[in-house]
């Protein structure tokens, strides 16, 4: 500090003053400006910024006090000592009274010229440094409070809830979200105790539990809880502690967690569900080999024959039933391991009913073909789209009986395309038709028929349409028929 | 010779009542079969039995229940033997226990599918030795 460089102005009206001042004070440590006058120092005073002015108190055009009065005014932390010839006590009170910080009468030896000035300094860098250190301190404080309303806005714009509580259990921080998560009315929870709060016993004999035992542990304490119908929430409660280890209270992050519970529920379903129709079979066929086994059939090699026919069938329907599986996981399954390119749905449609001709002709149907020829191409996996067309058109020839019609009809409409696959078959009845995409359902009639199938025909195409950003919709009318639309986007530029 | 003891199989698996049929004519039963609620009562009404084996799950979760409320409901069929035979344990995640459940399950023994051939053989001459001191000659 003491190694800056200290400005000093002097002003006097006497030459052999400002001359004198300039000899004793010549120091490396100095910057000596003399001014002869009020008017001229209080100019310079203005222009350039001093540490100290030394002003005599009688000069023509402006007067020491003067000076003194405008340079308070302008900057109260200069150091004014007042040089004065006619050193009575009343005008050094008076001066120091208007803010004079020392006054030196003349004539004055050059030691107690250096001594008022280094004393004045001292004076000088001390306010310096407390004003810096002033300073200083604000920008702290308003960093900090900077922070704390960033944090804030953080904690206030979290999805996840958050509540701090302190050593006796209040709340002395929760999110809006928290507040959410737990239904609680928008009040400032802020000061109440968790006890009775939180409307959920769990979550709070958590919290208070994790503060009785919290001393002892510093770790995460996860919890999963209803709050509703269907809904579920996961806590994580850890202690906090302050810098000499002592427990300061809890903080608890609540995640809502009831949409992973239901895809699990969905997930747990689904396998049960598969589990079950693949037990079927297999279960069958474990009776009928028994028949075998135990001798229930000796002797009548007719009975033996249809047993094991029986028994290939059901092996058959079980393959069945794991090809269609593996296909409905394979409709699933994006990105990279799965190819679209864009092509043209007419030769996959006629294929596709290439291949099922016989069937038909085994039936007595007709099929009716109509407007492929100029359907613009799609973007599509090529084995998907086969698979699709080939459910809805075997489903069409299995369930219409003989002598029926089966149409394939193609139609451009604006961006997209639409092919209807329709039947005259046994048709699904209107209490049924909303659930025909969902996985493992049979109509009744398809049952009273005793048509078989594994239930994820329909599954797989609506899987497959899904992953090609299209639509499938279904019409019915019992013992009318159906009909099947898939409505796939067309890419630009064609 | 003896008459033979007659068992209507209540059960809409075409498996089942092919496989149980199979075993229970080999013992020297003599069986009919019915793959729904309605079709039983018809056979109940025609017909005399000696045993009953019910399916729990046919068209509905409880066909099974609901059809042994209508025999036990019956003056004529209230002491016919039932036989309960259920797969309701995977489908459900329930399963049954005798001791417990015979009171409101009104059947006389129930067993999980599939039973081994002896061991329903086993079951049902228990059953049906029982039976045969209240029926009728």
């Amino acid at each position: 500090m003491q190694s800056r460089e200290a400005r000093i102005l002097v002003v006097d009206d006497e030459d052999i003053i400002r001359i004198g001042c300039q000899r004793i004070l010549q120091n490396p440590g100095f910057t000596i400006d003399l001014a002869e006058n009020g008017r001229v120092g209080w100019e310079k005073i203005q222009q350039k910024s001093y540490d100290m002015v030394l002003v005599d108190l009688m000069m023509p055009e402006m007067g020491g006090l003067e000076v003194l009065e405008k340079v308070q005014a302008h900057d109260e932390q200069i150091i004014t000592i007042i040089i004065t010839g006619f050193a009575t006590i009343e005008t050094a009170v008076d001066a120091m009274r208007k803010g004079a910080y020392d006054y030196l009468p003349k004539p004055f030896s050059p030691e107690e010229l250096r001594t008022k000035i280094r004393r004045g300094l001292e004076k000088r860098w001390l306010l310096l440094e407390a004003e810096e250190l002033r300073r200083e301190r604000d920008r702290n404080l308003l960093e900090l409070s900077n922070e704390k309303s960033r944090t804030m806005t953080l904690i206030n714009c979290m999805s996840e809830g958050l509540i701090a509580t302190n050593r006796t259990g209040q709340i002395v921080l929760m999110n809006p979200a928290a507040q959410k998560l737990l239904n609680l009315p928008p009040e400032n929870a802020v000061g109440s105790t968790v006890e009775g709060l939180l409307g959920n016993p769990d979550l709070e004999k958590l919290i208070a539990g994790e503060l009785e035992t919290a001393a002892r542990t510093a770790t995460v304490t996860s919890k999963e809880f209803a709050v509703a119908e269907e809904r579920f929430l996961q806590s994580n409660t850890a202690p906090l502690h302050d810098e000499k280890g002592e427990v300061w209270g809890t903080v608890t992050v609540l995640v809502d967690i009831s949409e992973d519970k239901k895809l699990d529920q969905l997930k747990s379903d689904f396998v049960s569900l598969v589990s079950h129709e693949l037990k079927s079979p297999v279960a069958a066929i474990a009776g009928y080999l028994n028949l075998i086994i135990d001798g229930l059939t000796a002797g009548n090699p007719q009975k033996e024959r249809e047993i094991i026919l029986r028994s290939r069938d059901k092996a058959d329907s079980l393959l069945m039933l794991i090809n269609d599986l593996l296909d409905m996981s394979r409709a699933e399954r994006r990105g990279a391991a799965k190819v679209k390119e864009l092509l043209s749905l007419a030769p996959i449609l006629e294929e596709t009913i290439q291949f099922y001709q016989n069937e038909a002709a085994a039936k007595s149907l007709s099929v009716r073909i109509e407007g492929l020829e100029n359907l613009p191409r799609v973007v599509g996996n090529r084995d998907d789209l086969a698979r699709l067309f080939a459910n809805l058109v075997s489903n069409a020839i299995k369930y219409t009986p003989e002598r029926g019609e089966v149409g394939v009809k193609g139609r451009k409409r604006d961006g997209h395309i639409e092919v209807a696959v329709s039947d005259t078959g046994i048709g699904i009845s209107k209490e049924e038709l909303h659930k025909v995409f969902g996985e493992f359902f049979r109509a009744r009639n398809a049952l009273a028929h005793k048509i078989s199938g594994t239930g994820l025909g329909l599954a797989i195409c609506r899987r497959i349409v899904d992953d090609h950003h299209g639509q499938i919709t279904v019409e019915s009318e019992i013992d009318k028929g159906s009909t099947f639309r898939v409505i796939l986007p067309v890419p630009s530029g064609q | 010779m003896e008459k033979k003891k007659r068992i209507l199989l209540v059960d809409d698996d075409p498996d089942f009542v092919e496989i149980n049929r199979m075993i229970l004519e080999a013992s020297d039963y003599e069986v009919d079969a019915a793959d729904s609620v309605a079709l039983a009562l018809q056979q109940l009404e025609q017909n005399s039995y000696d045993l009953l084996i019910i399916d729990l799950m046919m068209e509905e979760r409880d066909s099974g229940f609901t059809l042994t409320y209508a025999v036990r409901s019956d003056e004529r069929l209230r002491d016919l033997p039932i036989l309960m035979l259920t797969s309701a344990q995977e489908k459900t995640g329930f399963s049954f226990l005798l001791s417990e459940d015979q009171e409101w399950m009104k059947v006389d023994d129930f067993a999980a599918k599939p039973l081994k051939p002896a061991e329903l053989v086993a079951r049902i001459e228990k059953l049906t030795g029982k039976g045969a001191q209240d029926a009728k000659p």
